[in-house]
């Protein structure tokens, strides 16, 4: 499963009974983040990890892969420029979850037990960096309102290729005509499950709310990116937009 | 839209090719059909190169009208929908500061 929107165990002031709720279902899947916030890796662990082989993988997306350095670009066109050893980590999650992102540190998390290969690390940084980029345009209510969550889930999913056909395929879900956003719809409904105490009905009923508005907003991309040529292209667009939008 | 004196297409005239070959690519057809299930329009991409190049050649002042109209039309039909949530003005304030974690060594 690809990240889901993660939340913290850290608690520096009263704050509502929901949020503390939700707070906890994140902290189950991704145990490592402890009270203090942060990574919870400690140095013999870190010793015997995957910590290395995960560095590895994601210093080469982020390097290399269009869909990353467009969404890198934008961020620091933002003002939330990122620095790999602040905004990224690298540790051992519950479950079948990828990775997350943490909005009280401003970090994301890569479950390095569950990322299989660089094409994965390549689409879990890219789903990541969405939840990234949506906190850092726009103020988004991670814990106190699930559409916001369904919002950012629905665009990760849609973005990042976690629904590309051929992804499907290999889950052998077989459908042609619009199954991506059929898959789309399923992808966030299960990501927002996976860090929210929240029945199904109700991520449904927030996915199905926020759809329209959410699968339509494409930025930073102004498209959706099916393989690393329209990430490139949509990158090239983003390098250009000065010039665009002088002259329409 | 900048005055005649300063105004030059969009995008470069190879980006509207680009657009246009791979519009009606094959690939693009298949992922099309499997976001939208329908057919991609293709056509306008062709009026937009064809309009780049007539001013590139011709400095006319239609093409120059007929690329605004068609970009403009682009970007408001990605302004279509109400967004979700607010946008900031400014970043979170606590995107750069150092984890909490890292105060406490300090």
């Amino acid at each position: 499963m690809a990240g889901a929107a993660g939340g913290p165990q850290q608690q520096q002031q009263q704050q509502p009974q929901p949020q503390q709720q939700q707070q906890r279902v994140a902290c189950q899947v991704f145990p490592e983040r402890r009270a203090q916030g942060g990574s919870g890796q400690g140095l013999l662990s870190s010793v015997f990890s995957n910590d290395q082989g995960c560095q590895r993988l994601l210093l080469k997306t982020l390097q290399t892969n269009p869909y990353v350095k467009l969404l890198l670009d934008a961020m620091k066109h933002s003002g939330c420029a990122v620095n790999k050893e602040r905004h990224f980590s690298c540790e051992d999650c519950n479950g079948n979850v990828s990775g997350g992102f943490d909005a009280s540190t401003s970090q994301i998390v890569l479950c390095q037990n569950n990322i299989r290969n660089q094409a994965h690390m390549n689409r879990v940084v890219t789903h990541e960096l969405v939840h990234a980029f949506d906190h850092c345009r726009a103020h988004v209510n991670w814990f106190t309102d699930v559409r916001h969550l369904a919002c950012s889930e629905v665009r990760a999913a849609n973005l990042s290729g976690d629904c590309s056909l051929v992804n499907e395929i290999f889950r052998l879900h077989f459908g042609l005509k619009r199954h991506h956003q059929t898959c789309v719809r399923d992808r966030a409904i299960l990501s927002i499950l996976a860090v929210r105490n929240i029945s199904k009905e109700v991520a449904q009923k927030a996915v199905d709310e926020v759809f329209e508005s959410c699968f339509n907003d494409q930025e930073p991309f102004g498209r959706i990116p099916h393989n690393k040529t329209y990430a490139r292209y949509a990158h090239r667009d983003f390098q250009n937009r000065d010039r665009y939008y002088s002259n329409i | 839209m900048a005055d005649a004196g300063g105004w030059r297409p969009p995008r470069p005239c190879e980006a509207y090719r680009a657009e246009w070959t791979l519009c009606r690519s094959a690939r693009h057809l298949l992922h099309h059909y499997y976001v939208h299930g329908e057919r991609p329009a293709c056509e306008q991409w062709r009026r937009d190169l064809a309009s780049c190049r007539e001013w590139e050649e011709r400095r006319s002042a239609e093409a120059q009208r007929s690329l605004c109209e068609s970009e403009r039309a682009r970007v408001q039909a990605t302004r279509k929908h109400a967004l979700v949530w607010t946008l900031r003005q400014s970043p979170p304030a606590d995107w750069h500061l150092p984890l909490p974690q890292e105060e406490k060594d300090q």
